[in-house]
């Protein structure tokens, strides 16, 4: 074990290659980067096209976690907002054939509010795991807490 | 009976020589500034390391060809020294579209051939090498009609069908196939944009704007899908068949594609997979 370990040792050392500069980020350390924009502007498009699927539920408070939430994704916005993502079928967020069905089907409806929250949950999470952004972090942790206690409260 | 063909084709280049007219036969190369990577399909993920970077599970489900690694933490350095499914097995660089679906099934297409060519411009002798981790991304995946879209989709063996921008209802015994062409005009400066689109052009008046000086070949992705009959229940990932989008990440050994566009492309002959003619 410990010649093979010594082996291993070796023959990694011969093998490293020589130390090269770090490549430059697409999102700088800390900064408002590439993955913090794209995830804000996700965010938006998601929490937006929910509030027309909320609309129809009972559940005021949700509509009031998106609001709060569009409000605070907004302010961290550096230009112009874009929906990069109307009509696609993205994780968490309702498409406008579900929401035509959820209008006409209480239990489509109670399945997809669901849906949204489960799946927006993971997007959130991954996102917690990605950015770095302090302000944009503490955005993400809001959300993950609203979520959280949505699903909790059914 | 290889003799006869040799014969054969002799005349025909006579023949040609006589009348002037360009015949590629026999052993001759044909004058097409092409070479090729076919990629079959390697996974599916709700990924996108290029309009959502390290997003894991954030977008819309792609159908990823080429490097096997691809994944929404993608970059140059994790891709280069990986592995992948293209003929030539060279290319490890990594393609995706959005999913196909009829209804709630998803489709992948069976047959994935990205082309590398000269056209689109009118000295293909001037064309550079794809830049090293160059990204690219083709098509609207906002496109709300026929107007902003560059879709095109066809049958296969089915040359009467007219082209759509959206889906087309092929004849049983044909496959549903879709082109997508690249732009091939780079800023000579920016691997990316913010917008993922600004860094490149499509020519004007067969030459590269001076905005977008540098001219690389035209990469034209052609997937065709085990799909014919009704249009009823089709749609990608991200909505109608004119939302067709392609997205590109250049990890090409660099010698690899220094090489097919000097030998295939700035010369204008047709290359196969291994970058060779005969």
């Amino acid at each position: 074990m410990t010649v093979l370990l010594l082996a291993g040792l070796l023959s990694a050392c011969q093998q490293a290659p020589p130390p090269s500069p770090p490549p430059p980020s697409p999102s700088s350390q800390n900064g408002y980067g590439a993955t913090e924009r794209a995830f804000v502007e996700l965010a938006i498009a998601t929490d937006e096209q929910a509030l027309k699927l909320l609309d129809l539920a009972d559940r005021p408070e949700l509509e009031e976690n998106r609001n709060v939430e569009l409000a605070e994704l907004r302010k961290l916005l550096d230009a112009p907002y874009v929906n990069n993502h109307a009509g696609h079928d993205m994780p968490g967020m309702p498409t406008d054939a579900e929401i035509q069905l959820a209008s006409t089907s209480p239990d489509a409806l109670e399945q997809f509010v669901h849906t949204h929250l489960t799946e927006s949950l993971e997007v959130v999470r991954s996102a917690g795991s990605a950015i770095t952004h302090p302000p944009t972090a503490e955005v993400v942790k809001l959300m993950e807490r609203h979520r959280t206690a949505e699903l909790a409260a059914g | 009976m290889k003799k006869r063909l040799f014969h054969i084709a002799a005349v025909l280049g006579l023949i040609a020589t006589a009348f002037s007219i360009p015949v590629a036969a026999q052993g001759e190369p044909v004058r097409v500034a092409e070479f090729l990577a076919e990629c079959p399909i390697s996974h599916r993920l709700a990924d996108d390391p290029i309009v959502l970077p390290n997003l894991a599970g954030a977008s819309h489900f792609h159908d990823f060809f080429g490097n096997h690694s691809t994944n929404a933490r993608s970059t140059q350095q994790s891709l280069e020294g990986q592995t992948g499914n293209c003929n030539p097995a060279a290319d490890i660089s990594s393609y995706w579209v959005p999913t196909l679906y009829r209804n709630n099934t998803a489709i992948a297409p069976t047959g994935v051939t990205f082309y590398y060519l000269g056209e689109g411009v009118n000295n293909p002798g001037a064309i550079q090498p794809t830049p090293y981790g160059l990204k690219i991304v083709a098509g609207n995946a906002k496109a709300t009609g026929d107007a902003d879209s560059i879709a095109r989709w066809s049958c296969l063996h089915a040359g009467h069908v007219n082209p759509s921008k959206n889906f087309v209802t092929c004849p049983a015994g044909t496959m549903l196939e879709t082109y997508l062409d690249f732009p091939q005009c780079w800023d000579g400066r920016n691997l990316d944009s913010a917008d993922h689109k600004s860094h490149m052009s499509y020519p004007v008046a067969g030459g590269c704007p001076s905005s977008h000086p540098v001219s690389v070949p035209k990469l034209r992705m052609v997937l065709r899908y085990p799909v014919n009959g009704s249009t009823a229940g089709l749609r990608l990932a991200s909505g109608t068949g004119q939302t067709m989008h392609g997205d590109f990440f250049n990890v090409w050994p660099r010698a690899e594609m220094e090489r097919r566009v000097r030998n295939c492309i700035n010369v204008v002959i047709k290359c196969d997979h291994n970058g060779n003619h005969g």
